[in-house]
């Protein structure tokens, strides 16, 4: 046990704790922080792990050049052979995608999943970037792990404004949390040991689900080193 | 035929509401050269295309020029934000965006391509984003019975491409990723190529194994070097980070013009002989 480590640390440990070797693991733009565990997986206990991303270099060797994107040609330039984001699409619509990492703002404890607009959808209030992959990923990837840097009533409430997509969501990590998606519902998996429930459920919109209240694993002593190896200058903090 | 020809030409020749489908991918290798001449010739109503954009929709967005957006994903990469002008235009109703799921606006190129008027898409299964958008219909499958998603086919009028290396007959080298490219360029009505260097018709038939865009698809190409500035350009330039932030932080019509007027040099530069290759 170690406590000299930060959230994005804590959330990047947890991310890679969920890969299992050998899985088919894609991320897309602006993702940085799983675009890291995704390497320390592949350090650590996944070594056979299969690294995908947009611009369609199979297992970059090192994501030390992705600073400002985690979707351009360094990515190819340190892989070992090439798979375009076609390809990608493809293999997950042929159910052989393991994991797709995708994000959104708000979410609901039915599994809807809104990265489109707040308010209404032609005319809305705030228009967000769009659900990219989402919508086809979700369904079809065999486990969809959401990251999420804020945890707040307004990103986790009650009914969200806008359907991008739902269902088959695997996990969602935050600052405070880890929520699964079983029975049909979002229910607490886990809480990060420097939090309390009370705080989880005061910044979540809605009634949390759970049996017992169970803490995220810490990160190892080894994790944290071998993160200062392969993301020394902290790409996994970009939107912290 | 002829088809190097300056960047004020080829621009000239599109059309107000033309459907435009835009190469590279969000900060990477965008057609910037094209889509600021776009801007100086004040095209108004265009439809653009492409699964992830950033800075090339977000400035046409800034100075009126867009309609309607096709995509999955528009915005900045995590350090520069969201794209301000593309929200804004699409906050007060200027622009309509028409949400794709990325892989949505490849099943809808892909189905120009083959010319088909749509194409099944396994995946699109729930959400608001049927329901909302006429451009997705579930179907009944005639085979099976069960429900499928089908998408629209889009065909782009124009797909405009920069790439690292073209000869004067328009075959093109992207080196790196080449994003949506290649499927652009056949779904397309015409593609127009901008290009880092013009090679000679001897080198590029001795690198042929790396034409991804074969010259007979080309209409017209380009010579514009720094014309995916201020994205990168793979084995070219990384991203001008300065000259993104500042367009980021412009809020003001002349403040677009000027900004766009600042490439003056560098997008015309081949063409007035400055540049040699």
């Amino acid at each position: 046990m170690v406590n000299n480590y930060r959230i994005s640390d804590l959330m990047t440990c947890t991310i890679a704790d969920m890969l299992e070797d050998g899985e088919t693991v894609f991320h897309g733009v602006s993702s940085q922080m799983p675009m890291v565990a995704m390497h320390l997986a592949r350090h650590s206990h996944a070594p056979n792990l299969v690294h995908l991303n947009i611009p369609g270099g199979v297992n970059p060797e090192s994501i030390k050049k992705a600073s400002y994107s985690s979707a351009g040609a360094d990515l190819v330039e340190a892989g070992e052979s090439n798979f375009g984001l076609d390809e990608i699409f493809d293999l997950s619509m042929r159910g052989k995608l393991d994991v797709a990492f995708l994000g959104g703002v708000q979410f609901d404890r039915h599994g809807n999943i809104n990265a489109s607009v707040i308010g209404d959808y032609d005319k809305p209030k705030v228009r967000l970037p769009g659900g990219a992959g989402s919508a086809v990923l979700i369904p079809t990837a065999k486990k969809a792990i959401i990251w999420r840097t804020k945890h707040d009533p307004r990103t986790f409430l009650e009914k969200v404004d806008f359907v991008t997509t739902r269902g088959n969501l695997w996990k969602i990590i935050t600052p405070l949390c880890v929520f699964v998606f079983q029975n049909g519902q979002l229910e607490l998996d886990t809480i990060h040991p420097h939090t309390t429930i009370e705080e989880v459920q005061k910044q979540t919109g809605f009634p949390l689900v759970y049996d017992e209240v169970r803490y995220t694993k810490s990160p190892t002593r080894k994790q944290l080193q071998i993160l200062q190896r392969i993301d020394p200058d902290d790409f996994r903090s970009a939107e912290m | 035929m002829k088809k190097l020809t300056t960047l004020q030409t080829a621009v000239s020749g599109i059309k107000d509401h033309a459907t435009l489908a835009l190469g590279g991918n969000v900060l990477h290798r965008a057609p910037m050269a094209f889509v600021r001449e776009l801007a100086r010739q004040q095209k108004s109503g265009l439809r653009l295309v492409k699964t992830a954009g950033a800075h090339d929709i977000d400035l046409l967005c800034a100075v009126d020029a867009v309609k309607v957006v096709d995509a999955g994903f528009v915005s900045y990469e995590t350090v520069y934000g969201l794209p301000p002008h593309y929200r804004a235009a699409v906050q007060t109703g200027r622009v309509k965006t028409n949400e794709h799921a990325c892989y949505t606006v490849i099943s809808a190129l892909r189905a120009a391509s083959t010319n088909v008027p749509f194409m099944p898409v396994n995946g699109l299964k729930f959400g608001d984003l049927i329901d909302r958008n006429d451009y997705f219909v579930v179907v009944e499958d005639p085979f099976t019975k069960e429900p499928v998603t089908l998408v629209r086919a889009i065909v782009p009028d124009v797909a405009v491409i920069h790439v690292q290396e073209c000869d004067e007959d328009g075959n093109a080298v992207i080196i790196g990723p080449k994003y949506e490219d290649v499927l652009m360029s056949r779904a397309a009505d015409k593609v127009i190529i901008t290009t880092e260097q013009v090679v000679s018709k001897y080198k590029m038939k001795q690198q042929r194994d790396r034409i991804a865009i074969p010259g007979f698809l080309v209409e017209a190409v380009v010579h514009v070097p720094k014309g995916a500035q201020p994205t990168s350009c793979h084995q070219k330039y990384d991203v001008d980070d300065k000259a993104l932030r500042t367009f980021l932080s412009l809020k003001e019509k002349q403040e677009f013009k000027s900004f766009i007027d600042s490439y003056k040099k560098l997008d015309y530069g081949a063409e007035r002989g400055n540049i040699r290759w």
